[in-house]
């Protein structure tokens, strides 16, 4: 059995030639990462490893782009797996749908897709009176565990840490890393992620959250509000973060388990983000698109009607929602 | 007799890690299967440690998983820890058990990416940065875990068949002749 310390010695039943096995070596740099996990861990977005990130994202920039370009085609293979497990009933209005699409893309042209798309960020931005930057995706997430995207404008471009994202649909995230140029955008469907929303027709208050199979669900609905399959979920406003009023996505379904204070709703993203597409980044809110004080009220009074249990819980939601939303960044 | 060309050594190692760092940015984000995305950090320091294995194998499993810890979103350090560790294991026996032993290379390294990608993802798990186990395991681990082994195959496959040709395929102990190894397939 060899040992850490193993050397140039050929005592062990392993080959070994002149070459160490790299024990010692492979100790310091086990300590080593431990130090840099450590101090990554206590790294507050402004420290030294923040810093370094950017730069090394600036570096690799063109190569994702390039990337990004020359795999695009190769992007439906992600849905495989959701293939895999999907019901027949699932496959067979996927292959329908996807006919339907497959004839329509067939008349449309890049060029007018893109011109589209400008057009709808354009009117998001003018319906909204967004104070916004325009930039482009370039690339997704390169790790398994978070849902993020790339974009290609940075602090040269005045962004910052905590700016929302939006594409023309509605809001898609937040960014949570900024390097000179280029920025790193938590997707609202990212596990991590939560924002303070509402249901459009009704009002009711809650939390939209992402999910590691990229679903969305709004909890905090009480049931004794009215929420109905096919309702447009926008932003609430609360937090400060989100302009109020952006679209988030429709209502899919909604379910309460007997006895639950809460109703169990799964959300339709509006938007799916892909490569190179344009979105805006909302650099700054006006005075009109924060939460007034009726809807701060609206959401603390919201499950009075319920138990005791169901009012402590609300008015921790209402908290929670502030600070979550503004604190997708710490994740 | 075997000739030792470091110079080219080195080439042929930074050479693999250039074509490993292009596909991790280019390729990885763009290829899923659910949430597991390709670790192209794993496979180039799989294959180093199993060619080269010893002191070689521990510096470019470390600097592999650096880059990737910088490459990501999560805190430093978790992967270069990982790929350290699982480098120094690969390559214990400092040979080139890729081209001497394919089979027994490929367990060891599906073992090794089974690992690092549960480990990681545990680490994760436990700093906040996921919140369902069962996501863990069967959304992203598993998944990043087989894109990474199918990815490492052709890269073995390529790296065993050049031998003794190449310095990563037959550099130390190239002159050693080649076998099927303790765990035969097929009686090839």
């Amino acid at each position: 059995m060899p040992t850490l310390s193993a050397g140039s010695s050929n005592n062990s039943g392993f080959r070994r030639n002149n070459a160490s096995s790299g024990g010692r070596i492979a100790i310091i740099f086990v300590v080593l990462s431990l130090v840099l996990f450590t101090a990554s861990a206590r790294d507050t977005g402004t420290g030294p490893f923040s810093v370094v990130r950017g730069v090394v994202s600036t570096i690799v920039m063109p190569v994702r782009f390039v990337g990004a370009a020359v795999t695009a085609p190769l992007q439906g293979l992600g849905n495989v797996f959701a293939n895999l497990t999907a019901d027949q009933g699932t496959l067979s209005e996927l292959k329908a749908e996807n006919e339907q699409l497959k004839a329509k893309n067939s008349e449309l042209q890049e060029a007018e897709q893109t011109a589209t798309r400008l057009q709808n960020l354009l009117a998001l931005q003018s319906t909204y009176s967004l104070q916004s930057t325009a930039a482009r995706i370039i690339s997704a997430s390169t790790d398994s565990w978070s849902d993020t995207v790339t974009i290609d404008k940075g602090t040269t471009s005045s962004l910052a840490v905590g700016m929302p994202v939006s594409d023309s649909n509605g809001a898609i995230g937040q960014i949570i890393e900024c390097g000179p140029a280029s920025s790193t955008v938590r997707l609202i469907s990212d596990e991590n992620s939560s924002v303070s929303a509402m249901v459009q027709s009704s009002r009711a208050q809650g939390m939209l959250r992402g999910s590691a199979d990229g679903t969305l669900r709004l909890t905090l609905i009480g049931t004794d509000q009215t929420v109905s399959v096919g309702d447009t979920v926008v932003t609430s406003g609360l937090g400060g973060v989100f302009p109020k009023g952006l679209p988030l996505g429709t209502v899919a379904s909604v379910s309460k388990n007997p006895g639950a204070l809460y109703y169990d709703i799964v959300v339709t993203p509006l938007s799916k983000t892909e490569s190179f597409e344009e979105v805006l980044v909302i650099t700054s809110l006006t005075e009109g698109q924060h939460a007034t004080s009726e809807d701060i009220q609206s959401a603390d009074n919201q499950g009075s009607s319920g138990s005791a249990d169901a009012q402590q819980s609300q008015a921790t939601n209402s908290d929670g929602a502030a600070s979550n939303e503004s604190g997708q960044n710490q994740g | 007799m075997q000739v030792k060309d470091t110079n080219k050594n080195r080439r042929d190692v930074a050479i693999l890690a250039v074509v490993c760092l292009v596909l991790q940015l280019a390729v990885a984000p763009n290829l899923a299967l659910g949430n597991g995305h390709i670790n192209f950090a794993l496979v180039f320091a799989g294959i180093v440690a199993l060619t080269r294995g010893g002191r070689i194998g521990v510096i470019c499993g470390f600097v592999a998983g650096l880059v990737f810890d910088l490459l990501g979103t999560g805190p430093m350090g978790v992967m270069s820890l990982l790929l350290t560790v699982a480098s120094y294991f690969m390559g214990i026996e400092v040979r080139n058990r890729l081209a001497e032993d394919f089979s027994g290379s490929m367990i060891v390294y599906v073992i090794a990416a089974v690992a690092v990608c549960l480990l990681h993802n545990l680490t994760m798990f436990l700093v906040g940065q996921a919140t369902d186990f069962v996501d863990v395991l069967f959304l992203r681990s598993l998944p990043s875990a087989l894109l990474s082994v199918l990815a490492f195959l052709p890269f073995a496959y390529l790296i065993s068949r050049a031998g003794s040709n190449s310095s990563l395929g037959g550099g130390i102990g190239s002159s050693r002749p080649k076998h099927s190894g303790k765990y035969n397939i097929g009686g090839v």
